[in-house]
Order: structure tokens, then sequence, then C-alpha cells
């Protein structure tokens, strides 16, 4: 390539690595230094700190539940809503016809305001709503949704599923439409059940879309705020208290920047490691079913 | 081809002028303070809240007709996500207000410790203020601990319970009760009544978001410890007696199932508890959306019960109350034009008036049961008329820049636990205390 053509290259990747530089790297350079800080960045005055935020964090309540409460919604969401879209997915590949206006209307959650689907699933829930009115009168259900931790945990990895179903399923059928029709006639012509052609053709099949899905549903469980601050506030007892919820009360309800910059770096390495982790496992399955 | 490569180069520099572009805030460059015709412009943020933006715009189009020389910029606060955090960061970002309400005095605090707000006291002007404004019995309480004031409160909500009185009625009492134990006694006599129903229904009882806590226990230790300050300067002060005995009804309480701590809708509304936290924002919402809710018919209000013994008279309650601040990073001739533009606006209580007539918002003047320019408004809201009187009674929040902190170790600590019977009152007063004075040092 010769230096003309380098150079053009760079000119056109040149609006992606400015904002990148702008929105993410300096950010994060000044993260990492706030974090030594005890500035709350109105202040005229502040002071290097070196590791104390880091060591109050990683002893803190907020900080240690955070960390497990995003493996707990992982646990929940993850498998949620990897099968919600699939089945999304399939019954979209089934349809005769006008497949994309369905997956149009399966990806409109995405696109919904995450306070205003709070606020539905908050009135829904609520003590005296007709739903708790008829599982308390029809069953004799008295289910505390918000109150208890297992179950407002539940309740905001479903809401969050919902809005991404349908943006995954449009994932997973361009996944499903690359796969030959030719292999499942082969599979049809050696007798293969409906159950083992999904199991044993088309799910390790579908594994590059997969990965992808999945990568895209562990990063989500990173960044959960809006669900649980509109609906819980990270409670009952920090059983909902997601990393971005605990960055967000000491950055703006504590006005301890410093402090939340570190919990922040935390997180981001708590997220990368994670992340790595879980790839370098996902890609040990690919391998298994001959991708590379 | 030159023309296709500088074509190329052009679009490309274009899109990253439009993307940069496009994170602009909009936000235009703050007036340095006053311009060559001599006009001074100052930036005023109102409350998210559209009769209160709706208010300043106009005291303000009235105050530069008679001011030329000044001009206020009057735009709604941001909530991205809370007001204070759209503060926060206008702050940080050099792009602060001038002048801004809906301070809240454990804000201010946290502002002022960081500098960044001008002591109203050492402004020229700041006399005339209370003295014009008739507030100087109640800006007595607004002192911050370093001895100056921060916040000109513009009003303050001493709140009040609210009893459903039709189903007091028949319980078999005529009016609210005003002791521990005859609250007691109508909880038992509720429960036995209407099972289904309860006390107090609230999921906020049993949740530790800090600001929660004025509405409950704060609403009860005022009352119960005659106003006692809960924390001084580095010191915690809390009288142990009196958050004992809170903590000691809520556990009571909870023990008769007389309080509901699940999300509901309108629970006070639909009856399905018949006490809650009233604010004066709230009257009107009701005559608006649940007509059928009438003063001294189907609800009445009361000032919060006080334990067994205590005089029920003057009881003491917490004031929300908010005002207003300016801010260090304004110019000095933009700091005198807001406390010119403050003087004006207070000189004169038709601008009160105007301002309880739009917002329902008691005014924080120590003569609003007596002037005569409010009678008429009175006459015609009764409901409104135990806020004016509560007035004196009302204990503005702690001036402490960790109230945060603070309040969440009330709730985290002991309120909640307590409510929900997992810790009784003595332990859990102990815990919050420590974790209060770990706070604090």
């Amino acid at each position: 390539m010769s230096t003309k053509q380098g150079r053009m290259g760079w000119l056109f990747a040149s609006p992606y690595l400015i904002y990148a530089l702008v929105f993410f790297l300096i950010p994060l350079v000044w993260s990492l230094f706030l974090s030594f800080t005890d500035w709350n960045l109105i202040s005229p005055t502040f002071s290097f700190v070196g590791i104390e935020n880091y060591t109050e964090a990683l002893k803190s309540p907020g900080v240690q539940s955070a960390f497990w409460v995003t493996f707990k919604f992982m646990a929940v969401f993850v498998p949620l809503v990897v099968a919600s879209s699939i089945v999304v997915a399939l019954i979209v590949q089934g349809l005769p016809r006008f497949k994309g206006l369905f997956l149009i209307g399966f990806f409109l959650p995405y696109l919904a305001s995450g306070v205003v689907s709070s606020l539905i699933v908050k009135g829904l829930l609520s003590y005296n709503s007709p739903v708790n009115e008829f599982l308390r009168n029809a069953w004799g259900l008295d289910i505390d949704w918000l109150g208890s931790p297992f179950a407002a945990l539940f309740v905001v990895a479903v809401i969050i599923a919902w809005k991404f179903t349908g943006y995954y399923a449009l994932i997973l059928t361009s996944g499903f439409e690359s796969i030959g029709t030719e292999i499942y006639e082969a599979a049809m012509i050696d007798g293969v059940s409906p159950w083992q052609r999904f199991w044993k053709i088309t799910f390790p099949l579908l594994y590059p879309a997969l990965f992808t899905v999945l990568i895209l549903s562990i990063g989500v469980t990173f960044g959960i705020f809006t669900e649980v601050y509109q609906l819980t506030g990270g409670g009952p007892n920090f059983a909902t208290n997601t990393w971005q919820m605990e960055i967000f009360t000491r950055a703006f309800s504590n006005l301890q920047a410093g402090y939340a910059s570190a919990i922040a770096i935390i997180a981001s390495v708590v997220t990368f490691i994670s992340i790595f982790i879980i790839r370098k496992l996902l890609e040990m399955w690919g391998k298994r079913n001959g991708w590379s | 081809m030159k023309m296709k490569k500088a074509a190329s180069i052009l679009f490309a520099a274009s899109l990253t002028v439009a993307g940069l572009a496009a994170c602009s805030t909009g936000n235009k460059e703050q007036s340095s303070g006053t311009d060559k015709n001599g006009v001074t412009t100052i930036e005023f943020w109102a409350a998210p809240n559209p009769t209160q933006q709706v208010y300043w715009k106009e005291v303000a189009e009235e105050f530069t007709k008679e001011n030329p020389k000044i001009k206020v910029n009057v735009s709604p606060m941001k909530e991205s996500p809370t007001s204070e955090a759209s503060i926060q960061s206008a702050i940080a970002g050099g792009s602060a207000p001038t002048i801004s309400e809906n301070i809240n005095r454990g804000f201010a605090a946290q502002l002022s410790e960081s500098k960044a707000l001008v002591a109203l006291d050492e402004l020229e002007g700041w006399d005339e203020v209370k003295e014009s404004r008739n507030m100087t019995e109640t800006m007595n309480g607004w002192e911050f601990a370093d001895g100056h004031q921060y916040v000109l409160p513009i009003y303050s909500n001493a709140m009040l319970f609210g009893w459903r009185l039709d189903i007091l009625k028949e319980l078999g009492y005529n009016e609210p009760p005003k002791t521990y134990s005859e609250m007691l006694d109508v909880a038992e006599k509720l429960k036995a009544k209407y099972p289904d129903k309860y006390l107090w229904a609230k999921a906020d009882l049993a949740d530790p978001t800090a600001w929660k806590r004025w509405f409950d226990f704060f609403m009860l230790y005022d009352a119960a410890s005659n106003g006692n300050k809960f924390v001084e300067g580095t010191k915690f002060t809390g009288e142990e007696k009196a958050g004992e005995q809170v903590l000691g009804l809520m556990d009571d309480l909870r023990k008769a199932d007389a309080l509901l701590t699940r999300q509901s809708k309108d629970p006070f509304e639909s009856g399905l508890g018949i006490f809650v936290d009233v604010g004066p924002w709230t009257i009107p919402y009701w005559a608006e959306k649940f007509p059928e809710l009438k003063f001294n018919e189907t609800f009445t209000l009361a000032a919060p019960p006080v334990p067994d013994g205590m005089d029920t008279e003057n009881v003491k309650t917490f004031a929300d109350t908010k005002g207003l601040v300016i801010y260090a990073s304004a110019t000095k001739e933009q700091q005198k034009a807001a406390m010119t533009f403050i003087n004006w606006v207070y000189s004169n209580p038709d601008n009160d008036l105007k301002w309880l007539e739009k917002t329902s918002l008691p005014p924080a003047r120590d003569d609003l049961t007596t002037n005569d320019t409010f009678k008429a408004f009175f006459d015609k809201n009764p409901a409104l008329q135990p806020y004016a009187a509560a007035v004196p009674n009302g204990i503005p929040p702690m001036d402490n820049s960790k109230y945060n902190d603070i309040q969440t170790f009330i709730g985290q600590h002991a309120f909640n636990p307590v409510v929900k019977g997992e810790k009784d009152p003595k332990t859990g007063w102990k815990d919050m205390q420590k974790a209060i004075e770990g706070a604090l040092k």
C-alpha cells in the first residue's frame, strides 16, 4: 500500500478515531486520574490519595454486592434472553410471509425508553394491581415482586430480556438463514427427528451468531442502570445493586467523583476479565464443533 | 481524479466536524457579565416543574421591564437523571447558572463545602431581603454550621400526615390520634374491622434511599425530639430516647400487621392505607385526580403523632424546603444583579401570593398566616391552611455534606430492618449510630 493510500485510510478512519479519542480514551485517562484523588469535580482543591479509593471500594458492601449482583443477573438474564431470542427467531423463520415486519415488531421494545417500561412494570406489579389481585384471589399467591431479593432481580432481568430479545433475534435470524437447506434435506433423508435436527445441526451451525449474542448479552449485564434505578434503587438490601447504580450513587448523590472513578475502573477490569474468560470458553466450545 | 480526492477529503472532514458538532450541548456561552450597553445578563435555572418555570419567567419579565439594565434568562433545570447531578455536571463543566432554585439544605452544604456557592449574607442587600420578606425567624433555622447563609428558602413545606377521616369515623374516632398509644389503638381497631387494610401502606418504608427518610423517619423524629438536631458539624447528636421511640412505634405497628411495605397504587386514595405523609403539593393533585377526597370529610391533616406524655400542641415536623442559591462561578456583576433580582421579587408580597397561587407551596415567611395578602387565598383553600400554620414548626433538612450517607444509614441500619422485623429498635439505633459516627470521622 502506498503512503498516499495509507493517508487516505487514516483520513477516512479519522471520524471514528476522533470519536473514540474524545469519548473513550480521554474519559478513561481522566477517570484513572480522578480515581487517585479525593476530588468531587466542583471543589477548587483536591488531594492525591494514592490507592485509598481502591482499597476503600474493595471493602465496601456496595461494591461487593455490585460484583455478585452482576453475575446473578448474568445467570438469569443471559439464558432468558438467548432462549427467548432463539424462540422468536425460530417463529419468524417459520413464517411464510412478512418476516421483516414481524422482526421489526419484536425489535421495537429495544427502542422503548427504559424509564417508561420500568414505570409500566411498576404499576403492573404493585400490590393492588389486577395481576396481583388475581394471583392472591385465584391461587393465594402473594408475591412481593420488588421487595424480595430474588423476585426483584428476576423482574429487572425479564424487563431487560424483553427489551433485547428482538435485537438478538435479528442477529440469530441471519444466523439461521446462513445455514444451507441442503444440510436439512440430507438430515431428513437420514431420518433425523426435529429435536435432533435442532440440537445436532441448527444449534452448532448457529455458533457464530450465538457467539455474538452471548457476548453482547453478557456485556449488557455490566451496564444495567435505568431499570434498577427506576424500580428498586439497588435494593432490597443491595440485591439489585449493579456497578452503574453504585457508581451513580457515589458520583452524583454523595459527590465522590474520585471514589466513583475508582469503582468505575474496578468495574472495567472485572468486565474485561469476565468477558475475556467467557469468550475463551465460548471459543473452546466452538472449536469442539468445528469452528476455528 | 484530483476533484474526486478533494471531494472525498472534504466529505471525511465534514463527517468529523458534523460528528463533533452533534456532540455539542447547544448551550450558549455563559455571559461574562455586563455587555457594552451596560446590561448584565444572569442565567436563572428554575425547578423542573412547569408551574415554577412559568412563575419565574413571568416575574423575570416584569423585573426586566422595571430594570432594563439586568436581563434574567430563565430556563428549566435538567434532570439527567436528577437535578442535583445536572447542577454538579454544570459546575464541573463550567456552565453553571448565576442563580438557581430547587436546592435543599443538604445539597447546599455539599456545594458550599466545595466553595461552589456564594454566602448570601456577605452580599449587599441580603438583610433587606430578610426584612422586606418578613423571614427573619424562618431564616434562623437555616444558618449553616460555618455561620453563613447559602440558601434563601423560597417555600417551607412543613410536612403533615393525612388521615382517612371517613375510615377513622367508621372505627369510632372523630379526629386523628395524637399519641403513639392512640395510634396503636386505631391500628388494632382497623385490623379487627378491615383485615385487608393497613394503617400505613408505603413501599418507601423498606427502602434505604436517603431522601425517603425525610418523609417517614424525620417527620416522626422531629416530633418526638422536639426538633433536636441529628448531626452538628462532625458530631452525631441524635437523641437516643426519641429515636428509639420512633423505631419502637414502627416495630409495634409491624407487630400489629398495620404496615404494608409493598409497592401499591394510590394506597391512601384507595383506602388501602389510612395514614400517609402529605405535602401541600398533593392537595391540588387530589382535587384534580381524586375529587372524591374532601378535606375534613374524607381526609384530614394532622401533625405527626408524638410519644405518650408529650405535649401535642406545636408539634415539630420535617420541613421539605428548598430555596435559591447564587453560584460562586458567576461574575461579581452577575452576583450583584442576582441579589437585586431577589430583592425585587421578595420586596413585594404579591409575588409570594402569585407563587402560592401557582404552586400551592407555602412561601417561607414568618407572616404567612397574619399577612392580609394571603388571607383570601387560604380562605379559598382551607386544606392548605394547616401547612401555613405549621411553617414555624418545620425543621429543615440537616446541613451536612454527608447527609446522603447519613440518611442511607438511618434506613439501612435502623428504620428499614425494624420495619421488616429484622432488628429490634435498640439494636437498630445502636448500629445506625455506629455507622453514622464512622462516616462523620
